[in-house]
């Protein structure tokens, strides 16, 4: 057994800020990755982040309106404002741990946010936005990884978390396995930071291949709510490199050559050749291409200007890793605790509803990342600091939750996580499921998933220490899938990147509300939790105004569509 | 996967493997000289095209892979 | 993006359209041809090397001068076949079985263990260790082109690589079929006949590997939609694979030398290394096994060695003699006037619930084939002048065939049949069914049949039978689900969780499957009384 005052799990930019800070309060603090800390999770492909500095001129009222307007009211206002304050001093903290960022005259380059500057056509106009990213240099994972072996947090690489493990009712550590040698081991520990990062279902590329919501898995199994798992963001590929990053096609036609340091992004062109409604350009998560497709005008090309053109297809079993920053863990204080005591949320497995229903910013899941990661580090070291003597962990729980783990390796048969994993890829990858919905399909879907989490899950088998890890992953991608049928189907009106074909419209009168999902009696639940009423988009201002970007096939001008549709 | 390759070093544009493929994977060239592998994805891996080729031409193996998932195309 | 309308367009006209190339078609062609008729068989393939047949290897035949009991044989089919084998048919092919030997025999196909029996000799014949039922082993392959030389001979012509779309029908009857050629871009080719044989084979979901992989239940599809009655949708017959060579389906499941044939060698055996019951009801078992946690499956030969097998080779496939067209007689006609089925896309259910004895359904074909072809030619004979279908008609359908053609976008033939395999194939959904999980399915193939079917396209002609083979797998999924759904009890290849046992008082009887507008409506006719197992009532 492994003991420590704060265990963070998952080794990103929100894992990287709880454990430094957690450090920084003199306590004993383990990192555990499942990869190898700076060369895991989502971060390392992070190329800026986005920084609110009132001396630059930046407005804090103007960045909130554009979360309001870009989330489209699913974004929690408290929550922006603490991360945007806070990010000037996650800022300096990087630089302090020697990442370097670009820099003229001693000081970081500032820069407009890159669709500031894309020309759209006149019946798609883009709300403004006025929030500016910073970039940094290759290289910053190592550098950061350096800092904390330099301050003492306690490194533990290639070892997979898979249960929380409960004393009286808090958070008292957790078991996982060295994924080479499948050695067990139990950590125990005063406070846990989740900062495992967010999940789809297992694509066929970078960035999310990696990441199967198993901070959302376990935390849920403990007890946690989760939230807004129903936003998506579909990252479209080309069929040639399926697996080639989808970030490919989002700045693919390079940088803009009138505005240095900007990006293009591509021109979007159905089979008939008319461009795509660019609601949202790329950065929509392209939730226009899927309905494009649906609507029988597939194949799509992108326009990559002198690169020439490239075929767009499907997002491969994305799965729909969610948007940043919106669904996860619901922190219940500013120092990210949720329900669960002793259990601190971060990053992306954070759900403080930052960014609302669509990605709202660039740079905004980093600077999240980094501010819920150094208020979860203090949160949790401040809990451990006030705890007494250790309590112990029930030997017979510890019994119990090595079975579970283990349990794969000791079936000599059953179904291998690949073919589980391929059949709920089947399930849900394809785009009329979770990007173009319908309650008929959500619910056909969802009869699968129940299915594999009765019949199949229980049955999974591992050869090895390998497929161990993709047992436990392949488990927590089923519990993800649930999470988001169920909340698709719960959220009856379109809004962001949840678009349900038979309920096309947004409903305010119903829906300024986040779907929450949690565990009871065993069974998931789902249940809205209402915006707070100075929150929501003011009433006297005209449907358009309040949401300037069309949803699929909603007609500009036509005025407030009801949820059902009627009158388009 | 499957159907690999036809030998056009050996291949005298006879047709018999275009007349044995149930699926229509191959076709000749466009001067009507060679046969090639024009629709390598419908291939069942039946071997029909290579047991029946004179010249033993035509290679076939009992590999073939699944096409990747997208959520359209 | 749009075509002109420059389309190739070629007619045919026959007394007699025979679609599909296999022993069935051959078979009809021939039989047609010995009227006097005159006869067209079409073909999406090669006409001898399309099809099943090609990788048969088995012939059942009975004879009573080689000791052959008719009783006994009677009883294996209804007690394998559970008792919803059809016993008229079941009898008729077995009767006749020895005069189909002897006219193969006598066209040139070779049986017995050294291709080498003669006519009143006895042949090497095998059969599984469940009953009396005999197959004579039968050459592979080359039956192909014997066949299709013997067609060629009796006068028939033969139009190769054209896949037959859709039946044209004029007051009710069917009067011709239109088709589309391989290798002409926009190319439509226009059949009309006194009578049309579908002898287009079953079908599966393309599960890429031979021999399945070409069938897609074009003709019950064709049938279905002009108004047929459809049966036995519910029998699946599960096969597997070695994991190593997935696309290899026999010889995975056999770990038979694909050059050699012959019997089954291997056997199976569960993960825990316990032999599983060779070939109980069909593969059904193994599915069973892997469902209760007990996979990986491996065959293991006689020399030990043990491959680790997967599933769904088949695809979907029904049990051979146990779906299709159901024929209102024994001259294989339908309810559709005009309108004759032969082989795997005739529903006798001349084997039952499952596989019966081996070799019967290259029996069935060429029993059913031979009636099929005589019967066509004796509708075509009373039917004088020729019945032209409308040109309205002929435009319409011409325009339908081809308009994914003239589409500049939509859904990829290729795209759309991953979706549906996705749904069908994995083995918890029409192997090893429940009711949750058939609705699940039913719903994505009814999305795919309302939403994705119209919006189909083709870049070319390829892609164009694509498209229409996709269309016909989406429609024999729903009807495989509805069939599914329909039959709430378990009974030979049909396994439903949900209704686990025998219900001989509800379910000694047949699901047909009708058109009904546009809806499909489902039945069930009850197997005649005196065919009844006599324990027959209640549930076992």
């Amino acid at each position: 057994m492994i003991e420590c005052d704060v265990l963070v799990i998952g080794g990103g930019m929100a894992g990287w800020f709880a454990a430094i800070k957690a450090r920084e309060q003199g306590l004993n603090v383990l990192l555990a990755d499942k990869g190898y800390v700076s060369k895991s999770g989502e971060t390392i492909y992070a190329g800026d982040t986005a920084v609110f500095d009132p001396d630059a001129g930046n407005d804090l009222a103007a960045w909130l309106e554009q979360v309001d307007v870009i989330g489209e009211y699913m974004n929690n206002r408290h929550w922006n404002e603490l991360v945007f304050r806070d990010s000037r001093e996650r800022l300096a903290d990087l630089r302090s741990y020697g990442v370097q960022f670009e820099e003229k005259d001693g000081r970081v380059v500032r820069l407009p946010h890159p669709h500031a500057n894309i020309v759209l056509p006149d019946t798609h106009k883009f709300p403004p936005t006025v929030s500016e990213v910073v970039h940094w240099l290759p290289g910053f994972p190592e550098k950061v990884r350096k800092h904390l072996i330099k301050i003492g947090v306690k490194l533990k690489d290639r070892f997979m978390v898979t249960e929380l493990l409960l004393q009286d009712g808090r958070v008292a550590g957790a078991i996982g396995f060295s994924i080479e040698g499948n050695r067990v081991e139990v950590i125990k520990a005063k406070a846990v930071v989740m900062s495992a990062g967010g999940g789809g279902f297992r694509p066929v590329g970078y960035p999310t291949h990696e990441l199967t919501a198993d901070g959302h898995a376990m935390a849920y199994r403990a007890g946690a709510t989760i939230t807004s798992k129903e936003f998506v963001s579909p990252h479209s590929t080309n069929p040639k490199d399926p697996a080639w990053p989808p970030m490919y096609l989002f700045f693919s036609a390079g940088h803009s050559a009138a505005q240095p340091g900007m990006y293009s992004a591509p021109h979007l062109f159905n089979a008939e050749g008319d461009e795509v409604a660019a609601r949202g350009v790329a950065w929509h998560g392209w939730i226009d291409a899927e309905y494009e497709a649906h609507e029988g005008r597939a194949p799509l090309i992108a326009d990559l200007g002198k690169r020439g053109v490239l075929p767009v297809s499907g997002p491969g079993g994305h799965g729909s890793m969610f948007g940043h920053a919106t669904g996860g863990i619901v922190p219940v204080n500013d120092d990210c605790a949720t329900e669960v005591p002793g259990l601190y949320a971060a990053g992306d497995s954070c759900g403080t509803c930052f960014i609302g229903a669509n990605y709202s910013g660039f740079g905004f899941a980093t600077a999240h990342a980094a501010a819920t990661g150094a208020r979860a580090g203090l949160g949790a070291a401040a809990e451990a600091k006030g705890l007494g003597a250790d309590g112990g962990i029930d030997e017979k729980a510890v019994a119990a939750a090595t079975a579970r783990l283990l349990e794969p390796l000791e079936r000599k048969g059953g179904f291998t996580p690949n073919w589980v994993t391929q059949v709920l890829q089947n399930t849900l990858a394809p785009y009329f499921v979770l990007y173009v919905k319908h309650g008929d399909r959500l619910q056909a879907a969802l009869s699968t998933v129940e299915f594999l989490r009765d019949h199949i899950a229980p049955k999974l088998y591992a050869r090895d220490d390998h497929e161990l890890r993709l047992a436990h992953e392949t488990k927590n991608m089923i519990l993800n899938a649930e999470m988001k049928v169920r909340s698709s189907l719960a959220r009856t009106e379109s809004r962001g990147t949840h678009y349900r074909e038979d309920f096309p419209g947004r409903n305010d009168e119903e829906w300024l509300a986040w779907m929450r999902l949690k565990q009871e009696d065993g069974r998931m639940v789902t249940f809205k939790q209402p915006i707070p009423a100075e929150w929501r988009p003011d009433a006297a201002k005209s449907y358009e105004e309040r949401y300037p970007m069309r949803l699929p096939n909603e007609v500009p001008g036509s005025g407030a569509p009801n949820a059902a549709g009627e009158g388009r | 996967m499957t159907i690999e390759k036809i030998d056009l070093d050996l291949c005298t544009g006879c047709g018999i493997c275009i007349d044995s493929c149930p699926m229509d994977v191959i076709r000749m060239d466009r001067a009507g000289q060679k046969a090639v592998i024009r629709y390598p994805q419908e291939c069942m891996n039946c071997e029909q095209c290579a047991l029946d080729c004179p010249e033993e031409a035509v290679t076939v193996t009992p590999y073939k892979t699944v096409p990747l998932i997208s959520s359209w195309g | 993006m749009s075509r002109g309308t420059s389309q190739v367009r070629r007619s045919f006209e026959a007394d007699v359209l025979v679609v599909g190339g296999g022993l069935a078609g051959c078979t009809a062609a021939i039989k047609a041809r010995q009227t006097g008729a005159s006869v067209i068989l079409v073909d999406k393939g090669f006409a001898g090397k399309s099809g099943q047949t090609p990788f048969a290897g088995s012939y059942c035949v009975f004879n009573p001068e080689w000791g052959d009991d008719l009783d006994a044989w009677m009883e294996q089919v209804s007690s394998i076949g559970e008792s919803v084998n059809d016993r008229v048919w079941t009898e008729l092919c077995f009767r006749e079985s020895y005069e189909r030997y002897l006219e193969l025999l006598s066209w040139g196909v070779r049986f017995g263990a050294d291709g080498d029996a003669r006519a009143g000799v006895e042949p090497q014949r095998d059969g599984p260790p469940v009953g009396p039922c005999k197959a004579a082993m039968m050459e592979t392959r080359a039956p192909s082109m014997t066949l299709r030389r013997q067609v060629l001979k009796h006068g028939a012509t033969i139009v190769d690589r054209t896949m037959i779309v859709e039946l044209l029908t004029s007051g009710g009857q069917v009067v011709g079929a239109a088709g589309i050629p391989a290798d002409a871009e926009d190319a439509v080719d226009i059949f009309t006949a006194k009578a049309v044989v579908l002898a287009a084979g079953a079908g599966g979901f393309r599960p890429g590997r031979w021999p399945i992989d070409n069938l897609t239940s074009d003709a019950d599809c064709m049938a279905y939609r002009v108004g047929a009655e459809i049966t036995g949708k519910e029998f699946a017959d599960p096969h597997h694979a070695r994991l190593d060579q997935a696309a290899s389906v026999m010889f995975g499941r056999y770990g038979r030398d694909p050059e050699g044939g012959g019997p089954p060698r291997g056997r199976f055996l569960d993960s825990d290394g316990h032999p599983l019951p060779p070939m109980g009801v069909l593969d059904l078992d193994l599915d069973r096994a892997v469902h209760a946690g007990h996979g990986p499956l491996f065959i293991e030969m006689p020399d030990g060695v043990r491959w680790p097998m997967v599933g769904g080779a088949a695809g979907g496939m029904s049990v051979h003699k146990a779906e299709g067209i159901r024929p209102a007689g024994t001259d294989c006609s339908c309810n559709v006037a005009g309108l004759y089925a032969a082989g795997d896309s005739l529903g006798t259910m001349q084997s039952g619930a499952t596989y019966a004895a081996i070799g019967q359904s290259v029996l069935g074909c060429s029993v059913t084939g031979a009636h099929a072809g005589a019967g066509a030619a004796a509708y075509a004979a009373r039917a004088g002048g020729p019945a032209h279908p409308a040109g309205a008609d002929v435009e319409r359908a011409a325009e339908a065939i081809t308009a994914p053609l003239r589409r500049s976008g939509g859904f990829g033939p290729r795209w759309v049949t991953q979706m549906l395999q996705n749904t069908v194939l994995p083995y918890y959904v029409l192997h090893i069914k429940h009711g949750d999980r058939l609705r699940a399915a039913l719903a994505n193939v009814e999305f795919f049949r309302d939403h994705l079917v119209p919006k189909l396209y083709a870049t070319d002609q390829h892609e164009l039978r694509l498209v229409h083979e996709t269309r016909n797998m989406v429609l024999n999924a729903e009807m495989r689900l509805r069939a599914s759904l329909f039959r709430t009890e378990t009974r030979g290849c049909h396994y439903r969780e949900d209704f686990p046992v025998r219900d001989d008082g509800q379910w000694l009887a047949w699901v047909i499957l009708r058109r009904a507008g546009d809806g499909m409506e489902l039945f069930k006719r009850p197997v005649s009384a005196e065919h009844r197992p006599l324990t027959a009532g209640g549930v076992q």
